[in-house]
């Protein structure tokens, strides 16, 4: 057997370097075309990341990947371009993730499909082997997470695996690199050979099944001449399968073979499209019922058989009695909602604890000094007021506020969050919570999607592809906005500190604090369930389908890797949207608290107009103003706010007349908001605003993208701003009811 | 994969002497075989691609704190709902050999 431990110099980057060259997202031109498929969770993202030198997310649980990655490297002066697929059990996709990866490999007319498997489960991964070779001799088999296997005390054979299956097996490791200098020769010599192997076939049809597809297979090729895979087609519309059936009926089939070179195909008439439908229906009644069902047990019979040959079993387990360990308290009936909670709680205090210095640090700079430095120096250089007023006080303190509040939470949540997730922590939460969503008549993976939603509604959107029930995926989609977003734990981390963690000793204000962010979005989950429920009682009648969830093996997290990644890729990305949308909203609100209509500026109009039906709903007209200018991302809430507070409430930024404030600490922002007329009502009810209120701009646009429906996309904007008027007004009366 | 067929196809539905266990009826890590799934077709797919097959070794680890199933298989754990356990047929090993 050979041994694991990777010969030094074949894996060293610099021996590497010699042959491949990562070329990043440039893929105009390329020599071959290179699929990855495989299983959920194996590590596909990870050898496509190895292989390009992007930075595909990746995430210990299945269904990280929904949508394909394009990516190329160059390889013995061969360009080659790779697709990184979603995660497919078969070749029979049910949902919206899978179908993609189903599509591609099908249709996609790869030059060579490296199909990535797990080596510590082989059998069912084999079957979606089996099932590619089905169609196509172009394939090679990566045998990963060879390192994971081993822990279990599993081993397997790769060159009797290579001599069952008939094509190239290479064992290896993703994670470190180890195999991929392998996998890049076998695949660069794939995709260029002329000749054809004989690879393994576990489908065997009876002479009738045959017969039956030597009519049909022509009638496809005759409607849609370009369609690779017509017998697989042919198979799938003898076995009645209705999304097959679709395709061929609306045409959509003849599309799928040119969506790589994006040109568009004459769709085939209807008439001969319906031919081919009324042969299939004709030619099904001549067969058996059950004739697939035989050849299926049989494929899965020979994944048995084939996995048994080349495994060793029952080697020497190393800490497997951790993770069971592990399992037993985070989903143990009475440890699991407790522990979810206490983790919830912790992440955030780390948040709140750490975020305190660097925020005031980033405050002082950006806000006291650099600002009165560039004002300094624009008198200095006798630039108008008006452009100084727009450009300082507008643009750059807009800017500089979200970055002073949102940079130092999100560079600590983002890879606490990541690392959670890279552990395999999330699946733990969807199981643990899953009775719940189905209580609601959601799907279980609904919890996924959530968690999703915790980093960005938008993410969390486009994750539902992993419901294969369209029901339960409106479900999902419409009440994803009830997770609390990166966009918005800054505010409630705020908020909650100045109006709630100020109300306990100051040794336990973090604490507290963090207390109170785990309760808004412990809320906002209860919403999730409520507001999923009501839909499936009305709207969107029906009952939760079954559902299975893998839980995947805990996997130590690269700690080093998650925390570049996670800050780079996410929280630099979130911070440019959130500047992006500050810079006109920073001069917007200039403009409209400095052009005046009878003595009074705009904004004063606005807010002292809003200010009454603020007031009903426990807040007041400034935030009111500031979640209209801030409908684009909420990231710009609280600067939003704050310069409103500023500009219309008769206070003055650092030197000057009015009211001095130097905002470089929380306790002074508070300061600020009280003069202004805040009370702990309006921070609570602000909290409970910014859970609950429409998506922002890009998740509604999202949310229109996955739904293609108006009515849905209006549902889910306006159903939690209806929601949040109503719980803010009626918290509102009853707190004045109480306080007298 | 392909059970399109309203009938299912996983085994006999014969009724064994000594009546039907079920894995909902297993106490927790004992490894029984399975025998057949009572799901139609669209339920019972997700299950066969994920390692569950009549034939192979199944036992379920823990429960949930709502009561549902891990079960592990084929090296993997797998989180079931209790109606979709109590519709797959098992028998004990020791009957077997
Ligand atoms: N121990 C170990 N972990 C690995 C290996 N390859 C990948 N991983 C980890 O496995 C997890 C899943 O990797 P991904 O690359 O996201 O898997 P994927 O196949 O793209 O998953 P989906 O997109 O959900 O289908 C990540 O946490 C990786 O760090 C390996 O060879 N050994
Ligand atoms: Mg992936």
């Amino acid at each position: 057997m050979p041994t694991l431990t990777a010969d030094p110099c074949v894996s060293c980057a610099q021996h590497r370097a010699k042959s491949l060259v990562r070329l990043g997202i440039s893929t105009d031109k390329w020599d071959y075309l290179i699929a990855l498929a495989g299983n959920p969770n194996v590590g596909k993202s990870t050898v496509f990341n190895e292989l390009t030198g992007l930075r595909q997310h990746t995430g210990n649980w299945p269904g990280k990947t929904v949508v394909r990655a394009e990516g190329a490297f160059v390889h013995e002066g061969k360009r080659a371009k790779v697709v990184d697929l979603p995660g497919t059990y078969s070749l029979l996709a049910g949902s919206a993730d899978e179908e993609i990866a189903r599509d591609f490999v099908l249709f996609g007319r790869p030059d060579v499909t490296v199909v990535v498997v797990d080596a510590s489960r082989l059998e069912r991964n084999l079957n979606l082997v089996l099932q590619i070779l089905e169609i196509t001799d172009r394939v090679v088999v990566f045998l990963n997470l060879v390192d994971e296997a081993r822990r279990h005390g599993i081993a397997v054979d790769p060159v009797k695996l290579e001599r069952e299956l008939g094509v190239p097996v290479v064992q290896g490791i993703a994670r470190e690199g180890v195999g991929i200098d392998d996998l890049l020769s076998a695949a660069h010599e794939v995709a260029l050979r002329t000749d054809a192997v004989t690879a393994v076939r576990a489908e065997q049809y009876t002479a009738e099944v045959e017969a039956a597809l030597d009519h049909l297979v022509p009638e496809i090729h005759n409607a849609f001449p370009d369609t690779p895979n017509a017998r697989w087609v042919a198979l799938r519309l003898l076995n009645a399968d209705e999304a097959v059936e679709g395709a061929v009926h609306s045409g959509e089939l003849g599309q799928l073979a040119h969506d790589e070179s994006g040109a568009l195909v004459e769709i085939t008439a209807a008439e001969v499209r319906h031919r081919v439908l009324k042969k299939a229906t004709s030619l099904r009644w001549g067969l058996p019922s059950n004739f697939q069902d035989v050849v299926t047990r049989r494929a899965y019979q020979v994944a048995e058989q084939i996995s048994q040959r080349v495994q060793v079993r029952g080697l020497k387990k190393v800490g497997i009695a951790f993770d069971q360990k592990m399992d037993e308290w985070l989903t143990s009936r009475i440890f699991g909602f407790p522990l979810m909670l206490l983790i919830l709680a912790v992440v955030f205090w780390i948040t709140i604890e750490g975020a305190n210095v660097p925020s005031s640090m980033l405050a002082t700079l950006l806000i006291d000094n650099g600002h009165s430095a560039l004002k300094g120096l624009a008198i200095g250089m006798g630039v108008p007021w008006w452009l100084d007023g727009l450009l300082l006080d507008g643009v750059y303190l807009a800017t500089a506020w979200v970055v002073a509040v949102m940079l130092p939470p999100m560079a600590i949540f983002f890879p606490l969050f990541t690392l959670l997730e890279d552990f395999g922590y999330l699946p733990r939460v969807a199981f643990n919570l899953d009775s719940l969503f189905r209580k609601a008549g959601a799907h279980g993976k609904q919890a996924l999607t959530m968690c999703m939603g915790f980093g960005c509604n938008a993410a969390g959107v486009v994750a539902t592809r992993v419901i294969d029930s369209p029901r339960e995926r409106l479900v999902a989609i419409i009440t994803n906005n009830f997770s609390l977003c990166n966009g918005r734990w800054p505010t409630q981390i705020l908020i909650a500190t100045i109006f709630i963690g100020a109300l306990a000793p100051s040794q336990l204000g973090g604490l507290v604090s963090a207390g109170a962010v785990v309760g808004i979005a412990l809320l906002g989950i209860m919403m999730m369930f409520l507001s999923s429920w009501i839909l499936s009682q009305t709207v969107l009648r029906g009952e939760a389908t079954s559902f299975s969830l893998e839980l995947p093996p805990y996997r130590p997290p690269r700690v080093w890797q998650t925390l570049y990644t996670s800050i780079i890729d996410r929280t630099l990305i979130v911070l440019w949207r959130a500047v992006i949308f500050a810079v006109p909203a920073g001069a917007l609100i200039w403009l409209i608290s400095n052009i005046s209509l009878n003595d009074l500026s705009l904004a004063h109009h606005a807010v002292s107009w809003l200010d009454p039906v603020g007031l009903l709903l426990g807040m007041n007209g400034v935030i009111l103003v500031a979640y209209v200018v801030a409908i684009p991302a909420n990231e710009i809430v609280i600067p939003t706010v704050l310069m409103l507070t500023v500009l219309t409430g008769g206070f003055a930024m650092g030197e000057g007349s009015g009211v001095m404030f130097e905002l470089d600490s929380v306790g002074a922002t508070g300061d600020l908001l009280r003069a202004g007329g805040w009370t702990l009502l309006t921070g609570v009810n602000l909290m409970l605003f910014s859970l609950l209120h429409n998506p922002c701009s890009t998740t509604i646009y999202t949310i229109y993208k996955e739904t293609r429906s108006t009515k849905w996309t209006a549902v889910a904007t306006l159903m939690p701003l209806a929601v949040g008027l109503t719980v803010c007004f009626l918290v509102a009366q009853i707190w004045r009811l109480v306080a007298g | 994969m392909g059970l399109d067929t309203p009938k299912s196809m996983l085994g006999s539905r014969n009724e064994e002497p000594g009546g039907e266990l079920r894995l909902g009826d297993i106490p927790l890590s004992q490894t029984v075989e399975l025998v057949r799934i009572d799901l139609p077709s669209e339920g019972a797919e997700p299950l066969l691609e994920r390692g569950v097959l009549p034939g192979c070794q199944i036992c379920p680890v823990r429960s949930s704190p709502t009561g549902d199933p891990i079960v592990s298989v084929d090296g993997s754990l797998l989180a079931l709902r209790r109606e979709t356990a109590d519709c797959l047929c098992v028998r004990l090993l020791s009957d077997a050999s």
